[in-house]
């Protein structure tokens, strides 16, 4: 729009744009209100019409006599002027124009009306008509023409009524976008940023935004070297990721995440807790997000953040991103490599629950990844004091920590034990009640103490001493939560290496719970099928309760009063039968029990005639030396009143099969055997090879129990042979 | 079969020896001993002596090893506060 007006009009008009832009407005003639800006980096405009030196009296009153609109439209529209209204002048001579007047005169023109519109800020109507005419200079190859346009209109943001205006012209938006991203000027930038950012407190505003390619160029302010701009386009970028459906997908798109990470290395912590809760955001749920911080070394910056900032918030949005990548596999062990544990694991004492609780269940997420870490003293000590608690998130935090920093650690193991943690856990069982995440924890950190460290005797015997043993055996009762019977059950078995907790053991029920149990289990396991099927119940599988149960009974059935009291619940017929397990460890806590069961000469018997030697000899063979061992003994000791025949049997065949790992002793007994027909049999010399039995073909040996009952107990059974006729 | 003879090079000796050596295992395993075993190691302790230090230095059944809990399986709801 250019408004056709005499050279000294124009001038007039510029002369009072000039004074009225930089001057300062009281409030009394205007009424204009004090503007603050958020940032205070702008000055306070106030603008006004004010009288110049030389006005005299008579003119400042013409200026009072004007309403706002026709002030108004003078200034846009002077050629509707009134007869008899007066125009302000405060050009100190009129025969000199100011360089300002020499600038073209309909851009200057236009800034004079927009000066007044200023004034007249809860005009909203007014405002709409600069609207247009400001889109077209935020575009204008003059720099300084977009500059000044930009600032007005940043102004004009200022309030609501001409922000409204703004936000419901795309084309001022986008224009101002454009603008912002092309311009070479800071200031520019700034101001146009500033639009952005104001108008990004609407729901209006944020989709005006959008639609207006906001996003990829807020981005690219990310890498501005402005600060202010930095603030401007996080924050706005931050608004859009709250409230703008899609705004999400766009800031990734746009390589968001790429210009983010690296601005976690500002200093400013409001500024840092505004960028780690865009982090959030954008990688809650979302896997390619979290693997780009990764790529930008987001965990070694989190950390930092964690272990050297005090502003609370940005420690929560923090620990909230970090919650939110402990979940990946790939970012875990980053973030525990960067020390992690230790950083989230000097917030756990502080006032702000929030925090508190996310460092937690965070430390939670990445414990499993951090069992070989170093320098967790402190962490581990403090989680001991918070089993204490009552808050049930905290306890199951807690509990699932210690559990995973104990298992295959002999130090942190040994640290727990020596803090407490062994009377701190029973009581975190005790009020877990039914509540499994903090009862399936607690009682493996029971477990994870209680063997394999030089302290565990001591655990051991803490167990008892805080009166652990009851409330451990009913957590063997219905209603059954396999996960929690099958972690109990384990450290039953380590409790029970201690001689001083078998009677207590027995004394609490303890046996006839793990012998039904184990029936149980093993029902389930038989209804389903031996081999390749496994039965699974809660996630557990009911191989492992059985191996779990016969192990926990194996290592009961060392005190000679339990063992007997496992004897006379009919359980040897089932401990044979366990021999023939296709699970190697059923197999070996099988042979274990029914290896301590034979010290009684009547349970030795019975474990004879249930056939037991046939398995047993099979056993002898196992490249495993504890099932070895066990198969040994038990034959020694179901031998012991048998024909002299017959222990020579097993003594060969024992001898033969315990020298496969010593191939020169076997080679030198068999040099200087005698040929007594009588003492070794014919057949089995010839048939034994020298070592190893890994040549010989396994495919179709005959291994199952029904096969196994064809042969008499008093012979020897071979199953590298290949016996043609049965006998 | 427990002959009470000097160690040489018969099969009873070399009987003799393996058992002494599944004795001295199970010991070390934790098990019982029953008193006729024990009387056997006493008898044959020059056997004793020379097995123990061939026995394996590693723990031989120690019960199940310990098993970490994945616990990070799902991202925990995140509710803003």
């Amino acid at each position: 729009m250019s408004l056709q007006m005499s050279e000294a009009e124009g001038a007039v008009k510029v002369e009072e744009w000039q004074q009225t832009f930089y001057a300062s407005d009281s409030g009394i003639q205007s009424g204009a209100t004090t503007i603050q800006d958020e940032d205070q980096s702008e000055c306070s405009k106030k603008y006004s019409i004010s009288a110049s030196a030389g006005d005299s009296a008579t003119d400042m009153e013409a200026q009072y006599s004007l309403t706002r609109a026709q002030r108004v439209r003078a200034a846009m529209f002077p050629e509707t002027i009134v007869e008899g209204e007066t125009v302000l002048t405060a050009q100190s001579s009129p025969d000199q124009p100011t360089n300002v007047q020499r600038l073209a005169e309909p851009s200057q023109l236009l800034k004079t009306a927009i000066v007044h519109l200023i004034n007249y800020q809860d005009d909203a109507e007014l405002a709409t008509r600069a609207v247009p005419e400001l889109t077209k200079l935020l575009a204008d190859e003059d720099q300084v023409v977009v500059n000044k346009a930009a600032m007005i209109v940043n102004q004009l943001t200022r309030k609501e009524a001409s922000r409204r205006v703004l936000i419901q012209s795309p084309q001022m938006v986008s224009a101002v976008v454009r603008a912002m991203q092309n311009t070479g000027d800071l200031e520019t930038a700034r101001c146009a940023a500033s639009v952005l950012h104001s108008l990004s407190h609407q729901r209006e505003g944020l989709l005006a935004i959008f639609k207006s390619g906001g996003i990829p160029a807020l981005v690219r302010m990310l890498s501005s070297p402005m600060e202010s701009v930095l603030f401007y386009a996080i924050t706005t970028l931050h608004n859009l990721l709250l409230h703008q459906e899609g705004a999400k997908m766009a800031v990734r798109l746009a390589d968001g995440l790429q210009r983010m990470v690296p601005l976690l290395k500002k200093t400013n912590p409001k500024f840092l807790a505004i960028t780690t809760d865009c982090l959030q955001l954008l990688s809650y749920a979302n896997q390619e997000s979290k693997l780009i911080i990764l790529a930008n070394a987001g965990p070694e910056s989190l950390v930092f953040i964690m272990r050297n900032y005090n502003y609370e918030k940005l420690l929560w949005t923090t620990s909230r991103v970090l919650k939110v990548l402990s979940v990946c596999p790939s970012n875990k062990p980053a973030i525990v490599d960067a020390g992690g544990m230790q950083a989230l694991g000097q917030h756990l004492t502080g006032s702000s629950q929030r925090l508190t609780q996310n460092c937690l269940w965070t430390l939670r997420n990445l414990s499993d990844a951090a069992t070989k870490q170093e320098g967790l003293d402190g962490l581990l000590q403090i989680l001991v004091s918070q089993l204490g608690s009552d808050d049930v998130n905290m306890l199951t935090c807690a509990t699932g920590i210690l559990s995973n920093l104990t298992c295959n650690n002999a130090r942190n193991k040994a640290l727990v034990t020596q803090s407490g943690g062994v009377e701190a856990l029973i009581h975190a069982v005790l009020r877990a009640g039914e509540k499994e995440d903090v009862a399936e924890p607690a009682i493996c950190a029971l477990r994870h103490l209680t063997s394999r460290h030089l302290d565990a005797d001591l655990a051991q015997n803490a167990v008892r001493l805080h009166y652990g043993i009851p409330a451990i055996t009913k957590l063997l009762g219905q209603p059954h939560y396999w996960p929690v019977v099958k972690a109990t059950v384990g450290l039953i078995r380590n409790l029970a290496l201690c001689p001083a907790n078998q009677a207590p053991l027995r004394e609490s029920g303890t046996i006839p719970r793990l012998i039904n149990l184990l029936l149980k289990a093993h029902q389930e396991t038989q209804r389903h099928g031996s081999g390749a099927q496994q039965t699974y119940q809660d996630g557990v599988r009911m191989e492992e309760i059985v191996e779990g149960c016969t192990g926990a009974l194996h290592i009961l059935a060392r005190d000679p009063i339990n063992r007997g009291e496992i004897a006379s619940m009919q359980t040897i017929p089932l401990f044979v039968q366990l021999l023939y397990s296709y699970v190697e460890n059923i197999k070996r806590v099988s042979a274990g029990v029914l290896c301590e069961l034979a010290l009684d000469k009547q349970s030795a018997e019975m474990i004879d005639a249930e056939g037991a030697s046939a398995p047993l000899m099979e056993l002898l063979h196992s490249p495993n030396e504890g099932i070895a061992t066990y198969a040994a003994a038990v034959l020694f000791r179901i031998s012991e009143d048998k024909s002299s025949d017959y222990r020579k049997r097993v003594s060969v065949e024992l001898t033969h099969s315990l020298f496969k790992h010593d191939p020169a002793a076997w080679e030198m007994a068999h040099a200087v055997m005698p040929l007594d027909p009588g003492y070794i049999p014919d057949d089995l010399d010839a048939v034994y090879p020298p070592y190893g039995y890994s040549d010989l073909p396994m495919d179709g040996l005959p291994l199952d129990a029904e096969l196994h009952e064809q042969y008499m107990p008093e012979m020897t059974y071979d199953p590298r042979q290949v016996y043609p006729n049965p006998l | 079969m427990n002959r009470e003879e000097a160690p040489g090079k018969s099969p009873e000796e070399m009987y003799i020896q393996q058992k002494v050596r599944v004795l001295l295992m199970l010991k070390k395993m934790g098990s019982n001993l029953t008193p006729n075993e024990e009387a056997f190691l006493r008898n044959y302790a020059g056997v004793v002596h020379s097995q123990m230090s061939q026995l394996p230095q590693h723990p031989i059944d120690q019960g199940a090893e310990d098993v970490v809990m994945a616990f990070s399986r799902s991202e925990t709801e995140d509710r803003r506060q």
